[in-house]
Formats: C-alpha cells, sequence, structure tokens
C-alpha cells in the first residue's frame, strides 16, 4: 500500500473548478514529482494535500489513516513536512538555531530564548547532524539572513528534516534560483532520495527528470499523464522541445 | 438510446447597444449538433463569437434565443453549480464569469454526470519550448478514448498550430463573424475559401 494517497479529490473556488478528479499516490522511499505548467493547479493542489485548503469531494490518506480535513497542524504532527515556494526563516537567529527550533524535543517543550538550548546537547547532535546532510555545517552560526539564495533554500530543506517526517514535501525548491544553485540543490536532494519519502512540486521540467522516480503532469486542475521520465521523455513533443535538445 | 453529446439548436446570441435606437453590435448564430465522441477542432479569428459560442454550451451566458442540450439536458435548466458536470470550459484567463441567476435551485434540474462529458479547451497555450504540448494532446486523446466529446479552440499564427489541429482533431468548425462553418476533416476544412482567406500563407507552410 502506498504511504501517501489521493483519492478523487475536487475542489471549486465559487464557480471555478481548480482541482479535478484528482489520484496520487506515493510510494514509501520514493522520490515523486507533481510537474505542471504555470497556473495549472499545482500549489492549490498541494495545498489540499498538506491540509491548508480542504476539498469539496475525495480523500486524502496517509498510511492507511483519512487525514482530509484536518488542520496543517496535524498533519504535520503525524510526520508530513513541507517546504514554502516562499521562504520561511528566521532570518535573525542563527543557522543552527533555524533548525534547533523544529527538533522534535525542542519543539515540544516549547521554544523559549530566555532557555539556553545550546545547552541541551542531544539537541544540538541532531541539529548538528541535519547541517551536515544539507551541506552548512561551516555556516551553523551565521545569521539565516545573510545566507545566499541557493543556501536558504538548503537550510528551509534543514528545517524540514529536523522534524524527522516520514514524507517531506517540497514546493518549487528550485523557484528563484540561479543554474549553479538549482544543480547544487539537486545534488542535495539526490542524497536525500530513498534514506526519505520526498514529494517535490515543480515546473521545471528538466529538474524533475534528474530526480524523480515517477511524476504526475498537472495541467487544468487535474493529472493529464504520469510515467517514470523516461516514459515522460519519449513524448515526441518534450523530444522536439529544448528540453529534448538538453536531454 | 442515443442522446447526441451535443444538439446546438437554432442558438442566437446578440450584443446590442442603445436603449432607444437598439443596435446590433455582435450576433452569433449556430446550428448544429455533434452525436459521439469526438475532438472537434474550432479556429476563427480573435473577436469571431469562438469564447462567446464555449460561453453558451456551459451555460455561462444566456442565448438570445434558440438552445443547448448537452447529453439530452438543457443545459440551462441545469443547476448553475452543477453545469460544469456536463460541459466545462478551461480558460487562460482568471476572470470568473458569474452565471445569470434567474431562477432559484430547486427550480433546476440536477446534472446527470459525475465528471463533464463535454471538455471545451479555449486558446490552451501551445509552446514548442517547454514540451508541455506531447502531454496536452495525450489528454485530449484520453478524454476522447474515454467516450467524451472535446473541442480545442485556437486562433492559429503558426504553422505548427496547424499541424497540432490535423494531428489531433477529427473534425473541424470555422468560425467568421458570428457564423460557422462545418468540415468533416482537414482537408475540407482548408479547401473552404473563407479559410483560405483568413489562413493565408500558414496553409501552404504546414
Amino acid at each position: 500500500m502506498a504511504l501517501f494517497e489521493a483519492q478523487h479529490l475536487h475542489k471549486r473556488f465559487g464557480d471555478r473548478v481548480v482541482l479535478e478528479e484528482i489520484n496520487l499516490s506515493f510510494e514509501a522511499g520514493q522520490l515523486s514529482g507533481i510537474m505542471g505548467p504555470n497556473g495549472a493547479g499545482k500549489t492549490t493542489c498541494f495545498n489540499v494535500l498538506t491540509g491548508r485548503y480542504k476539498p469539496d469531494r475525495g480523500k486524502v490518506l496517509f498510511d492507511g489513516q483519512d487525514i482530509t480535513g484536518m488542520t496543517p497542524r496535524a498533519i504535520a504532527r503525524k510526520g508530513i513536512s513541507r517546504s514554502f515556494q516562499i521562504m520561511n526563516l528566521f532570518d535573525d537567529f542563527s543557522v543552527i538555531e533555524n533548525v534547533l527550533i523544529a527538533v522534535p524535543q525542542v519543539r515540544d517543550r516549547g521554544f523559549n530564548m530566555t532557555r539556553r538550548v545550546a545547552a541541551d546537547v542531544a539537541a544540538m547532535d541532531k541539529a548538528a547532524v541535519v547541517l551536515e546532510q544539507v551541506g552548512l555545517q561551516d555556516k551553523a552560526y551565521e545569521n539565516a539572513g545573510s545566507l545566499p539564495y541557493g543556501d536558504r533554500r538548503a537550510l528551509e530543506i534543514g528545517v524540514a528534516l529536523a522534524t524527522e517526517p516520514r514524507l517531506l514535501f517540497l514546493d518549487e525548491p528550485t523557484s528563484g534560483l540561479g543554474i549553479d544553485a538549482t544543480a547544487r540543490l539537486s545534488e542535495l536532494i539526490l542524497e536525500l532520495k530513498h534514506a526519505y519519502t520526498i514529494v517535490i512540486i515543480e515546473h521545471d521540467m528538466k529538474f524533475l527528470f534528474g530526480l524523480a522516480d515517477n511524476i504526475a503532469v498537472i495541467h487544468w486542475g487535474q493529472v493529464i499523464t504520469r510515467g517514470t521520465p523516461d516514459e515522460l521523455r519519449a513524448n515526441k513533443w518534450v523530444q522536439s522541445s529544448n528540453l529534448g535538445k538538453l536531454a | 438510446m442515443s442522446v447526441p453529446f451535443l444538439e446546438v439548436d437554432n442558438l442566437r446570441k446578440e450584443y446590442s447597444r442603445g436603449l432607444i435606437n437598439k443596435r446590433i453590435t455582435f450576433s452569433l448564430e449556430a446550428n448544429f449538433s455533434i452525436e459521439e465522441p469526438a475532438i472537434v477542432g474550432m479556429m476563427g479569428p480573435n473577436g469571431s463569437g469562438k469564447t462567446t459560442l464555449f460561453e453558451l454550451i456551459t451555460g455561462s451566458n444566456l442565448p438570445s434565443s434558440g438552445r443547448v442540450m448537452v447529453m439530452g439536458q438543457n443545459i440551462h435548466d441545469v443547476r448553475y453549480d452543477e453545469r460544469d458536470r456536463l460541459a466545462i470550459h478551461y480558460h487562460q484567463s482568471y476572470q470568473v464569469r458569474s452565471f445569470h441567476r434567474t431562477r432559484p435551485k430547486f427550480m433546476m434540474q440536477p446534472a446527470d454526470c459525475e465528471y463533464p462529458m463535454v471538455h471545451l479547451f479555449d486558446e490552451p497555450q501551445f509552446n514548442t519550448q517547454d514540451g508541455y504540448i506531447g502531454f496536452m494532446l495525450d489528454f485530449f486523446r484520453k478524454l476522447r478514448g474515454e467516450g467524451r466529446l472535446v473541442f480545442v479552440c485556437l486562433h492559429p499564427n503558426e504553422p505548427f498550430h496547424l499541424n497540432i489541429m490535423r494531428e489531433v482533431c477529427e473534425r473541424y468548425i470555422f468560425v467568421r463573424d458570428g457564423s460557422l462553418t462545418l468540415a468533416d476533416d482537414f482537408d475540407k476544412l482548408v479547401e473552404l475559401e473563407p479559410v483560405r482567406d483568413y489562413l493565408g500563407r500558414l496553409v501552404d507552410v504546414a
């Protein structure tokens, strides 16, 4: 059974249908992609999967349990972590503090600046491991606000990993990144692949083709096709596009 | 039983200006029916009435006279929030048209479908750069394969637009100045004088 499943999702805003008959399933240990042009409904879909919006019809299942309509907070507590297209970091705090806040034992007793979190050896160790995973070990005590954009993205993923997620959702991780930063991000995600169950929402086809085990293409609020990167790449229009020339 | 997918029955839509001295600024007339699943290509200049026709088919615009039957149901008698279970209009703009609500819900019919039977794609953005075209065309074919009716509306301005239409569509409708001409295949379509006139050199290149 898939770790995460969406069945027959339907969502409308007023008179407009934004999601129509969405069926998705993400297997444990796999990297799944959701791809589509701008305005196709990817982020709305993501928001329904992670509890931000309630679908008008359909179900979302995590580990066999129906989580439809649960609050984002309750869903996060079940072990589903998400990053945002727009960065959410505490700029005035150091890199390691940003990660510490998300470590479960710190989070559970409530974060308090008057207490010295740094004295908690177990939490510090955990944060150090995470920083190493995302390649930021040398910048642990820099201010998050001073990091270049690519590092901020990596830190954001680090914050998500610190929560020890069973499923990690990444929303448009390449947005705002240049070619070099995108390539570094791609390497970072390859390192995490198979150690985590990851779902990436992305409009950059090339990026996903290099990473994902399988991809669902969303357009007009529907899954218009799905397959492995090789299957999708075989399409003659993909072949004749810029992407085909690059790949 | 064989109910036609779509019956556009003596449909007429007029837009006029002036209260006392009414002048008709635009009128659209259509009368055709489609009996079975198909992918229908619709072409015509901007402002010729393509989108208006789509709006009339989905019931988001009211006809001046005539009617539209989708799967045997008069679309304008179906509940506003269920009309897109019969016919759905995909358009690029985020402009949302609100329905002309003239009757309370209990006086209207529910839709007989869960997932729309008629899909109207209004100027899908075909861009050869990113490779999404192929997935869009596959989706049109998938809907058609499931026994649905698909309209693809385009104002071609590149030779590959015509190639797409020829590749994916089985029959065609040409719209100009609010009137429709139907063609059974691509060759017959481009033989039509007004179509040649409209497409110009694109026909020879494609």
